[in-house]
């Protein structure tokens, strides 16, 4: 028996607006262009359902170069196209179309298969069929949905290959590449350890530690996409491998050359690789059945309002140059990609530098009719910008060039902006209306940020389905300005020379209503992107018939997938499961468990009936999991493994990692300087000067900066000698001039107010030269004049360089100069304190 | 020659003089140190200045009668070793910027304490504890700013002297069981709790006290389960970046960040020591910049309270040495500071830090490995006193 999901999402908002509204609900048309009435004159509509079918499918699909080339009267059937008699087309329609699920429609599924689409895209023409469906049926179509889970087919976890027990093949392969290049930093001797320590000098350490960055179906025979041998090329590499690809893509510090160096390296891997057997997986492992992402149940529980969408991107294709609009409104808007734009197969596109997406002026005429006529619009994204330092980067942009515009929404850092051409503000939208930037709302991540524009509020930004708060202060104004010869151009400006956007759109719509708040959320609400039911299978692991873990699998970009929502349910109605344990649950892909990613490690929880709903299971964690893609979602496969499930268990041991010997460090100097501090808490002790002292303190401040901050020699520069003079100048100034410091320092026969000649006396005849010099070298260095630390220059040495700087210091010209012997005095102080007797330790 | 000529060779003396000296000083040092030599060094790497002629002389018969821990203990009663040495050792751990250039703080002052006090220092990150001066003349320390401990500084006050201990609940109002140690001082939590997720706290403590940043600890194979909202899984388009790297540091930080949920330092970033504003510490109601940025992966981890688990007790960041006493996990900074603080890294980043502030190398030998050892074993040993490892340093590099 199969169980349904009932999406009550839907239900809640329809039932929330109903409430809101004080009578009975006035609904909207959805927008869509209207054949001329003279192209039928076959009998009225029987019904209100049939003119529905009428405007919104049938007038759509019964040109000549659409369905009507066919299914017309005495052609093929179903004759959904007659164009004789509309109520005999509608019968022929309910035949291959499905009201409830319009995406599940025959119609859609025939041409979405490639049953004569009319564009270059088959399932371009099965979403623009799915919008004409939905309309007919109405906005009930838009809102609740049943999702009808089905059984996948049983299959078994493939082969694939592991990693040895033992480093022996990693030592004589990889391993010496990664000691000699990567040591440097990947190992935790390194000077600026980095982990992981995949070159760490313990060979068990750096095998454990490589094995998350090797790829073994780089080696796999069986490897589908990529093929095996996988590739390096200057342009990048399709392996796997991180070593590899952080060489070919990264350029992450090559040897050499770094194609040749990842050449050397998948060969290295290729060495190691070879050799291991294919294997089926782990036996001891307590397995689910496998799963590929198509095998699942597609989530088409997408209930986005829809009703006023004149344009819409969705990016689907996957290929080609054109990203079509498949809102079913003519004409339609295909915007033309060109430059270096990349294709995400979860859906969306990547643009990178010289990219952007553009339509043609004729065709963006389609905005400025149907907007200036309502006087409104909404332009709606799903984005992921790249980094958050690009500014003026056009998301979106209906404009004729980078000064001239009707509207842009793009982004400036961490803001979004929007700039609309209106009665109230210039031809180039301005002034711009933009986020708060303390709010930094724009993130490298995946957002959905909508503008919307009425003729009262102006514009307004909402992020994530919240409003931003910033209030447009030009406010509304009308749009009749507008200049219709401009181009809807996506990721660029028209020029493309300026506004480049780098990341990636999702999806782009555009409205020519603006969206009241609940409709922006029930649009943020539906998501975005392709997501499927993944059912796998635990039933010989329960014994519960028809259990399963479903989980909802989709693309998270080109690189990883994203799991959610794990439950527990089984697909017999009538069972209900109770006391079931399930911890440890671990994704796999390919026949190995993901090493990186595993949210589900630390589950430990219980199915109970209590917790258990027959209908949506029992949800067994509420977080995501992201799990690096390998092959692509056409062949990757997928399982789940449990520590414990029911009462089968898998005890999983993490390994021991032994302390690595520490490895001693570069030979460095014994000595040091004294730091910044030490030097004025040293010139204050040995001058008695204090450090509160004004002069001192203020000279101190001053030249705070720019004295020694560590005591390495090797740090010491020229800056830190030109400071350190200065503060000691300061303290030794202070000395000379405060009489009972220098009294204490010189004794009390000491005068600094005489002239040069106070000195004309040699030294050793017990002269002023010899009061001066020898209390400088006792206080200053300290010892006394005999004896002194062997570490501290001699008395003879330091009293032949004053006697010398004094000697120069008052020639005859100074010789009756006032205060020239405190001058002097000075001068021969400060040399020895700022000298290295005092700075090195 | 003219007297400008004769003036310019004389600054050029003098200007030669220091540099002369410098060269002559470091070809004397090594060689031949006797115990003179090797006290003064022994004073000068503690206390940052030279000393006295007596204290010279003490330190010199301690160690020619082959105590030279006595003769270190000398130079740990300088008040300069508490007023210079520790303090401008404390202080970078104080502030975003690391820099040493900032206000005394209270953060600086409450382990100057502990040295002194000969605390266990492993209560460094847990524990009820502030130190606060009771010089004259000082404003009353304040939970919305730093005067108190600016001016203590900038008018001179002994630390030594005139550092009293108090606790956090007592004088900021913190309830008890919220107090963890230097974390919840004002100084810290004004740096690393304002603005931001909090993560700043737990990255600050992990670099300051367990000498690891967060590139030497990343593992990516930890489950991201409690990776939060706010960080992309998608960076730019690109998971590669993600799965190789952004999960490498959250997959084990998230998870203990949590124990600082309910704190927040709502204020103005003026600068270091100068933040205005003060901590709040909501019990029981997790802070709102935990749930910012959800639209990034709304499939994240919703913080709901600040319990907190280690992921890293198991895979390689096991080798930073776990208290196997421990549970590895619970509820707030305290318990996190404990389990930050019993650990091997702990100790033996304390006793790195002393080894390369005293001896002015990392560890360059085998011999400096294991006296770093030696140091880390007689710290835990010692009830984790600081003074000792400060003594034991100067000891190994007073030269021979």
């Amino acid at each position: 028996m199969n169980a349904y999901l009932k999406w009550i999402v839907g239900i809640a908002s329809l039932a929330a607006l109903a409430a809101c509204s004080g009578g009975a609900p006035t609904t909207a048309n959805p927008v869509t262009t209207v054949a001329s009435a003279a192209a039928y004159s076959g009998p009225p509509p029987a019904t209100a359902d049939v003119q529905a079918f009428m405007v919104n499918l049938w007038t759509n699909v019964k040109a000549t170069n659409r369905c009507g080339g066919c299914h017309v009267q005495g052609g093929q059937s179903p004759q959904f196209a007659r164009t004789d008699d509309v109520n005999l087309a509608y019968q022929a329609a309910n035949t291959v179309v499905n009201l409830s699920q319009p995406d599940q429609s025959t119609m859609v599924q025939k041409v979405s298969g490639g049953h004569n689409c009319w564009l270059a895209s088959p399932s371009a023409c099965g979403d623009t069929l799915t919008v004409w469906i939905q309309n007919w049926a109405g906005s009930s179509a838009t809102g609740s949905q049943s999702i009808k889970l089905i059984a996948p087919p049983d299959e078994t976890v493939g082969n694939s290959k592991t990693f040895p027990t033992s480093p022996s093949g990693f030592q004589t392969t990889i391993y010496p590449i990664v000691t000699q290049y990567c040591s440097r930093c990947h190992a935790p001797t390194a000077l600026t350890p980095q982990q992981p320590y995949f070159a760490s000098a313990d060979i068990n350490e750096a095998y454990s530690n490589a094995q998350a960055k090797i790829d073994l179906a780089d080696a796999n025979p069986t490897n589908a996409n990529p093929p095996v041998p996988c590739t390096v090329s200057s342009t990048g590499t399709t392996c796997l491998s991180r070593f590899v690809a952080r060489l070919a893509i990264d350029h992450h510090n090559c040897w050499s050359d770094c194609t040749t160096d990842a050449q050397a390296m998948l060969t290295a891997i290729e060495n190691f690789a070879n050799p291991i057997p294919l294997t089926t997986v782990d036996p001891s492992l307590v397995i689910s059945k496998a799963l590929t992402m198509f095998d699942g149940t597609v989530a088409s529980g997408q209930n986005r309002y829809t009703t006023s969408q004149i344009a819409l991107y969705e990016f689907k294709t996957g290929t080609g140059t054109i990203a079509y609009d498949t809102s079913g409104v003519e004409p339609e808007l295909d915007l033309n990609l060109t430059g270096n734009y990349t294709w995400d197969q979860g859906w969306g596109v990547i643009f990178a530098p010289n990219s952007k997406a553009q339509g043609t002026s004729t065709a963006s005429a389609k905005l400025y009719n149907m907007i200036t006529s309502s006087g409104e619009f909404t332009i709606e994204a799903w984005v992921s910008p790249a980094n958050v330092a690009q500014t003026g980067a056009n998301i979106v942009s209906y404009s004729g060039g980078p000064q001239l515009r009707d509207a842009t929404l793009s982004q400036m850092a961490f803001q979004y902006a929007a700039n609309v051409r209106s009665s109230v503000t210039s031809t180039n939208g301005a002034p711009a209306l933009v986020t708060n930037p303390k709010n930094q709302l724009a993130q490298a991540a995946l957002q959905h940020v909508v503008l919307t524009y009425d003729p009262v509020n102006g514009r307004k930004l909402y992020v994530n389905g919240v409003f931003t708060g910033d209030v447009d202060s030009a406010g509304g104004g009308t749009l009749a300005n507008w200049d219709n010869t401009f181009a809807l151009v996506v990721g660029n400006e028209t020029s493309g020379t300026a506004n480049q956007f780098q990341g990636e759109l999702r999806m782009v719509a555009i409205h020519n209503r603006a969206l009241t708040l609940p409709q922006i959320q029930q649009n943020y609400a539906a998501g975005v992107g392709q997501k499927y039911f993944m059912l796998f299978n635990v039933t010989p692991l329960t014994g519960v018939p028809q259990s399963y873990v479903m989980m909802t699998l989709s693309l998270n970009d080109n690189y990883s997938y994203l799991f959610s929502n794990p439950t527990f349910i089984s697909l017999d109605s009538t069972q209900t499961p109770n006391g079931i344990p399930i911890s440890g649950l671990r994704i796999g892909i390919n026949g190995t468990e993901a090493t990186v990613g595993q949210s589900y490690i630390p589950l430990n929880t219980t199915v109970t009936s209590a917790n258990y709903n027959s209908s949506t299971g029992q949800l067994l964690s509420s977080v995501g999991a992201v799990i690096a893609l390998q092959n692509g979602p056409a062949t990757d496969q997928f399982f789940l493994s449990f520590a414990q499930i029911g009462s089968q268990t898998h005890v999983y041991t993490d390994p021991t990692y032994a302390i690595p010997a520490p490895v001693p460090g570069p030979a460095a100097p014994d000595l040091g300087v004294r730091t910044f501090e030490r030097l004025a808490q040293t010139m204050s002790k040995v001058t008695g000067v204090p450090m509160t002292d004004t002069n001192v303190a203020t000279v101190y401040a001053n030249v705070l900066s720019a004295l020694p901050p560590v005591p390495d020699l090797a740090a010491y520069s020229a800056a830190n000698q030109t400071a350190i003079s200065q503060l000691a100048i300061a303290y030794c100034s202070e000395l000379v001039n405060t009489t009972n410091l220098r009294q204490s320092f010189f004794g009390a026969g000491f005068d600094p107010t005489q002239g040069g000649n106070y000195f004309t006396a040699p030294i050793n005849t017990t002269s002023n030269r010899d009061t001066v010099i020898n209390a400088l070298y006792i206080n200053l260095v300290g010892g006394t004049l005999s004896a002194n630390l062997a570490t501290q220059p001699p008395f003879a040495g330091v009293q032949a360089e004053l006697d010398s700087l004094i000697t120069a210091l008052t020639p005859a010209s100074y010789a009756t100069t006032a205060n020239r012997s405190g001058v002097v005095t000075k001068a021969a102080c400060a040399a020895l304190l700022g000298s290295a007797s005092t700075m090195v330790q | 020659m003219s007297t400008i000529q004769r003036f310019r060779s004389a600054r050029q003396a003098a200007g030669t003089f220091a540099l002369v000296t410098l060269v002559s000083a470091l070809c004397a040092l090594p060689a031949g140190a006797g115990p003179n030599e090797q006290a003064k060094r022994i004073f000068d790497r503690i206390a940052g200045v030279p000393p006295s002629a007596s204290e010279l002389a003490q330190m010199a018969t301690d160690i020619q009668g082959g105590d030279p821990t006595s003769a270190a203990n000398i130079a740990l009663q300088a008040p300069q070793f508490y007023n210079t040495t520790l303090k401008n050792f404390a202080m970078p751990w104080t502030n975003r910027d690391q820099t040493v250039f900032a206000p005394l703080n209270d953060y600086v002052a409450t382990f100057i304490g502990m040295v002194r006090d000969d605390a266990d220092f492993s209560t460094a990150l847990s524990a009820d504890i502030l130190y606060m001066s009771n010089a004259s003349g000082l404003p009353a320390p304040s939970t919305t700013d730093n005067n108190h401990y600016a001016q203590a500084e900038a008018q001179g006050v002994d630390m030594k002297s005139t550092l009293t201990l108090v606790t956090q609940s007592g004088l900021y109002g913190i309830p008890t069981a919220a107090t963890a140690g230097l974390m919840t001082t004002r100084a810290a939590t004004s740096s690393f709790f304002i603005n931001g997720t909090n993560r700043a706290m737990f990255r600050y403590t992990l670099m300051a006290h367990l000498c690891n940043d967060l590139p030497t600890v990343e593992d990516i194979t930890r489950p991201p389960d409690r990776i939060r909202q706010d960080v992309s899984r998608s960076p730019g388009g690109d998971s590669r970046v993600f799965l190789n790297s952004c999960i490498g540091c959250h997959s084990g930080m998230d998870p203990m960040a949590q124990a600082f949920a309910y704190y927040d330092f709502p204020g103005t970033a003026v600068g270091d020591g100068l933040n205005t504003g003060a901590m709040v510490y909501t019990a029981g109601t997790t802070q709102a910049k935990y749930h910012i940025n959800t639209g990034n992966f709304p499939q994240g981890f919703v913080t709901p309270d600040d319990s907190w688990t280690n992921r890293w007790r198991q895979g390689p960041n096991q080798v930073l040495g776990w208290d196997p006493t421990l549970p590895g996990s619970g509820n707030g900074a305290k318990s996190l500071g404990l389990e930050l603080a019993h650990s091997t890294a702990f100790a033996q980043c304390q006793a790195q830090k002393v080894f390369q502030a005293v001896c002015y190398r990392a560890p360059a030998s085998q011999a400096d490995l294991t006296q770093v050892s030696n140091m880390t074993s007689a710290f835990k040993a010692g009830n984790y006193k600081y003074k000792p490892l400060f003594a034991s340093a100067a000891v190994y590099c007073m030269g021979s």
